[in-house]
């Protein structure tokens, strides 16, 4: 009897294994190995002739002017923008989880930007802020269209949280903001460090955002030239060595953001 | 005070909507008109095929997906192998890379297979996106097993487990999942950008990107066509938002 049910167990986990083949297939075919291609095309001199090049083609990259302006101006993104998107959506999570009377009918308003196209919203965007000569439209295209995943992740962590804690503390006359810091957000540490970094991930992602409020050109005010241009115009000139020292660097610095983000995320993980 | 700060700042962050509409509306000399819908109706003959192309990407982009990663992320919760952990880590940073590291492999390898330049280079590489795989995983952590080996007992295959017992259960996530997926393959503007050739094959938002010809008054009115689907997805569909996007604690 044991020897049979061995096999089927054995059986069932091939089958289980065979469940993954898909996926792992498309992403062998569509990103592992042309990324391999990738590392490759970023050592070589040049397309014909082949030679290999060292480091030079990220020397060269990371010296380009171009480069270094788009490289600040993400990392300003990241620093400026993900701190403001997610110290409101902390206070409209809690707002919304806490808040007395029908407020959750208001989600909609910060969830619904979340799924309407950004091409729809820059219109709107060229409109309001036209004349302005600053990148902070961008910024705020970029809060507005990413608040939306925060306060369904960040909510979704507060309704787990024991609301007799909170009732319990209330009636012993806490006021709300000791609340908030020290029992709610702890608890939901985890969802509010994911949600920030999403956010920083997402922060890489304003291509789309600059290039339609700019109305679709290849070359925005300075301020606003991030890592995304750098990338869009090098392919544009089909210049792979730049692109593929560029995406390598990109790829390199967000890996170790994200595991650098779990680290601390498993950390604080009760 | 809480309260009306609150009411204000949903106010502020639903006026663009607001606005888009209202100035889809907005004839010469500022009067309300229907104008601008029917230039765009009936003059912009390229309006449609675009419209179209971006109803079929994204539906066929959702579709694909389901396919792929509900098997995949069932594989990933009850197979039992060396490295599984590490893999699920990599689609992990993988879904977290941003588009502009994962768009040069994708054309490279559409490229090698000749696709640069077809509707099937656009729907392939986003059909194997790994984020719904990382978000049913974490879902499926929640499910009763005793329900699948009660089903094992009954059958060897192990699609029947799978839509008999497994998708009952984490209905809610694909609902979530496809939700997601679906607003993300309709904003989509740099794969048709870079990966097609011909205006043909284009969809909305490179459209209102501007970078093509079109008169600014059918600008808005497409705008609002073009938000009308996911909204109305949003509505039947926000509730399984909330509760199959459980992505918290994904380590």
């Amino acid at each position: 009897m044991g020897g049979i049910e061995m096999k089927i167990r054995i059986s069932w986990n091939r089958k289980c294994i065979l469940c993954l083949l898909p996926s792992l297939a498309g992403i062998a075919a569509f990103f592992a190995a042309p990324y391999v291609r990738v590392l490759y095309y970023s050592l070589i001199d040049n397309q014909f002739r082949r030679n290999f090049a060292g480091l030079s083609n990220y020397i060269q990259t990371w010296r380009n002017e171009y480069f270094q302006l788009a490289l600040r101006n993400s990392l300003m993104l990241m620093v400026l923008a993900v701190p403001a998107l997610m110290v409101l959506a902390l206070l409209v999570s809690l707002g919304l989880s806490y808040g007395v009377g029908r407020l959750r009918a208001l989600r909609t308003a910060f969830v619904l930007p979340m799924v309407i196209p950004t091409a729809s919203a820059a219109l709107v965007w060229q409109v309001f802020f036209s004349g302005w000569d600053n990148v902070l439209p961008v910024y705020l295209l970029f809060i507005w269209k990413n608040i939306g995943i925060c306060v369904v992740l960040m909510t979704a962590a507060f309704a787990c949280i024991d609301r007799g804690i909170f009732e319990a503390a209330r009636m012993d006359g806490a006021s709300a903001w000791p609340l908030y810091t020290k029992i709610v957000i702890p608890m939901a540490l985890p969802a509010v460090l994911f949600s920030a970094l999403l956010s920083i991930v997402n922060s890489f992602r304003v291509f789309k955002e600059a290039y339609l409020y700019y109305g679709g050109t290849n070359y925005p005010p300075n301020h606003a030239y991030t890592l995304q241009y750098y990338m869009n115009n090098n392919f544009l000139k089909l210049d792979y060595q730049s692109l593929s020292a560029g995406a390598v660097m990109t790829s390199v610095l967000v890996f170790l953001i994200v595991m650098g983000g779990l680290a601390l995320q498993r950390r604080v993980d009760p | 005070m809480k309260r009306v700060m609150l009411i204000l700042s949903a106010a502020i962050f639903f006026a663009p909507l607001a606005v888009t509409g209202g100035l889809s509306f907005l004839g010469a000399e500022n009067t309300a008109t229907l104008q601008n819908y029917d230039d765009l109706l009936f003059n912009c003959f390229i309006f449609y095929p675009m419209f179209w192309n971006s109803v079929l990407y994204a539906s066929v982009i959702t579709l694909a997906q389901f396919l792929v990663v509900i098997p995949c992320a069932f594989g990933f919760a009850q197979a039992k192998f060396k490295g599984k952990g590490a893999l699920f880590v990599f689609y992990i940073i993988l879904m977290m890379m941003p588009l502009q590291v994962t768009i040069l492999p994708h054309y490279i390898g559409l490229r090698d297979m000749g696709l640069i330049g077809t509707r099937l280079g656009i729907i392939l590489p986003a059909v194997f996106s790994p984020f719904g795989v990382v978000v049913m995983r974490q879902y499926m952590k929640g499910m009763e097993q005793s329900a699948i080996e009660a089903m094992r007992l009954e059958t060897n295959s192990i699609i029947r487990v799978i839509v008999h017992t497994v998708l009952p259960q984490i209905q809610v996530c694909v609902l979530a999942v496809g939700l997601f997926v679906f607003a993300d393959s309709w904003n989509m503007l740099e794969q048709p950008l870079l990966f097609l050739n011909r205006e043909a094959l284009q969809t909305l938002p490179v459209f209102l990107s501007g970078a093509g010809q079109y008169e600014g008054g059918v600008l808005f009115p497409a705008a609002v066509l073009f938000m009308i689907p996911v909204w109305l997805l949003y509505g039947f569909f926000s509730e399984n938002l909330e509760k199959g996007l459980t992505l918290g604690d994904v380590s």
